[in-house]
């Protein structure tokens, strides 16, 4: 009961919030626009005529990137991270104007806290993954004249939930240990690294082994490859990573879930 | 009379640092005790001590009757504290910030409502119940921040430094607001202004570096000093040490 007390005041901080709008709708949605006009001004390589003839792949393989059916799972997984700095930016908060303070001195669990941080956050995640694919949806029929596979696409939304938590666990955990002055800079240096290593801009795949042996030690790499998997059905491709992103989820929710209550009791 | 808090050695150490020092203290139900000191001196330390934010290094503490260490889930459903600095929902508007923490503390719909009702008139605070908090001035938030911890009806409420930072006009609201609730709740009050214990406690604690140095009304206070006012009798009392 504590837990939905607190999730319902954190869904309303944010949702009064002008800024997460214009970050974790906006933003996803102007990105998802303007990567696709980018992308059907990119020539695209010829395929040559004559047997044997030198295919350049790299350049096939990073305009498929912005192909609808890629661009939208990652720019989902994308805007997730901006819920990860919209979570973070809340708990610094919490603790800076001594908020917290009010609320270890009240009835209130350390499982009371994580579940009235996680909750507001998942469900805005969920609502924002939805926008993102509806937007992308709404995008492949005008320039592709195809619709997503409507089947693919409803079951894209349940299996972002480790992402979900993925981006919750690493907002908790950064917004317990930094401040609400540091949060915002190390989180946005976060959202571009995420970005950058998880192959939503480019193919990580035809990048070299050596560059995707470091995208993989990240979680986000995964992410975005699982659900560019299942929106095209390819469901033998999606499992591996599909649980490792699980796994880094699990192991960094509960590592934030351990310092926070670590630090509501810092001097006890 | 029942007395509300038993102190008896309370101690707390930060590693080699002494914070309070083996303070005993007893504070009767229904009275607003001033623990007077200057900063440094462990009030805030106490308090903190006596909300379950902090764990006593030793010593002994009943709150309400209640053993500290054993019946601290008991003990916060009773307790309120307002903090130092305001602690508030910015975001929220004052009543969804009252109904929030009341929520917070299973207080039941209708006697939220009657308790709405009776802050609303006794703090004022009802010409800006749909305003966000945050654009409340440093004077009403900490009004707020007070009804926050009234809204709970705690038998026992903890106020650390309510007039810091306030302008003199905002200072003598909220001490009319405090003597308001006299016999209502019992009040712990931590300040290091001696104008605001002598209008406000019925009993005065004076601290320094974390031992209680002397405990009772402002004139007997004065009186065991040979000093006219309170604040030559807190030099005295204090021996010119700042902490």
């Amino acid at each position: 009961m504590r837990a939905l007390v607190f999730t319902s005041r954190n869904i309303k901080e944010m949702l009064r919030n002008p800024l997460s709008y214009l970050f974790c709708l906006g933003l996803p949605l102007v990105m998802l626009v303007v990567m696709t006009l980018v992308n059907a001004s990119i020539p695209k390589p010829e395929i040559p005529a004559e047997a044997g003839a030198f295919v350049d792949s790299s350049a096939m393989q990073a305009t498929t990137v912005f192909n609808i059916e890629n661009l939208t799972p990652g720019i989902a997984v994308f805007g997730l991270t901006f819920i990860m700095l919209f979570c973070c930016i809340s708990v610094a908060s919490d603790r800076a104007s001594a908020f917290l303070t009010r609320l270890y001195a009240s009835p209130m669990k350390s499982t009371d806290f994580i579940i009235g941080y996680t909750l507001p956050y998942a469900i805005i995640a969920c609502a924002q993954v939805m926008i993102t694919y509806i937007a992308g949806e709404i995008i492949s029929l005008i320039v592709n004249g195809e619709s997503f596979n409507i089947g693919y696409m409803l079951l894209s939304i349940p299996l972002f939930i480790p992402s979900v938590i993925l981006c919750i666990g690493i907002g908790i955990f950064f917004g317990t240990l930094l401040n609400d002055k540091a949060a915002p800079g190390v989180c946005s240096a976060f959202i571009t690294a995420a970005a950058i290593l998880g192959g939503i801009w480019m193919d990580i795949d035809s990048m070299g082994s050596a560059w995707v042996s470091v995208c993989s030690c990240l979680p986000f790499y995964h992410a975005v490859k699982y659900a560019r998997c299942i929106l095209v059905g390819d469901f033998g491709s999606m499992v591996l990573p599909l649980l490792i992103t699980t796994a880094f989820a699990l192991v960094i929710f509960v590592c934030s879930a351990l310092l926070f209550a670590h630090k509501s009791k810092a001097d006890k | 009379m029942n007395k509300a808090i038993e102190l008896k050695g309370l101690t707390k150490k930060f590693g080699e640092k002494t914070a309070v020092d083996h303070i005993g203290l007893n504070v009767n139900e229904g009275e607003i005790f001033g623990l007077l000191g200057v900063n440094g001196a462990g009030k805030t330390t106490t308090i903190r001590m006596l909300t379950g934010l902090s764990v006593p290094t030793e010593g002994e503490a009943k709150v309400l009757g209640l053993d500290l260490r054993n019946d601290l889930d008991k003990i916060k459903l009773m307790v309120n504290v307002s903090t130092q600095e305001t602690s508030i929902a910015g975001n929220l508007t004052v009543e969804e910030n009252l109904k929030f923490i009341a929520g917070i503390y299973g207080v039941d719909k209708t006697v939220l409502n009657e308790r709405l009702e009776d802050i609303y008139s006794s703090l004022e605070l009802g010409e800006v119940k749909n305003q966000r908090s945050k654009t409340l001035s440093g004077g009403w938030q900490r009004r707020l921040s007070i009804a926050m911890a009234l809204i709970t009806g705690p038998k026992l409420i903890f106020l650390d430094e309510p007039t810091l930072g306030l302008d003199v006009l905002a200072r003598r609201e909220l001490w009319r607001f405090v003597k308001k609730l006299k016999g209502k709740v019992t009040i712990v009050l931590t300040t290091h202004y001696l104008d605001e214990v002598e209008a406000l406690c019925d009993t005065i604690a004076v601290m320094a570096k974390g031992k209680v140095l002397a405990v009772g009304t402002a004139d007997e206070l004065k009186k065991s000093v040979n000093k006219e006012t309170l604040e030559d009798a807190f030099v005295e009392i204090v021996g010119g040490e700042k902490t």
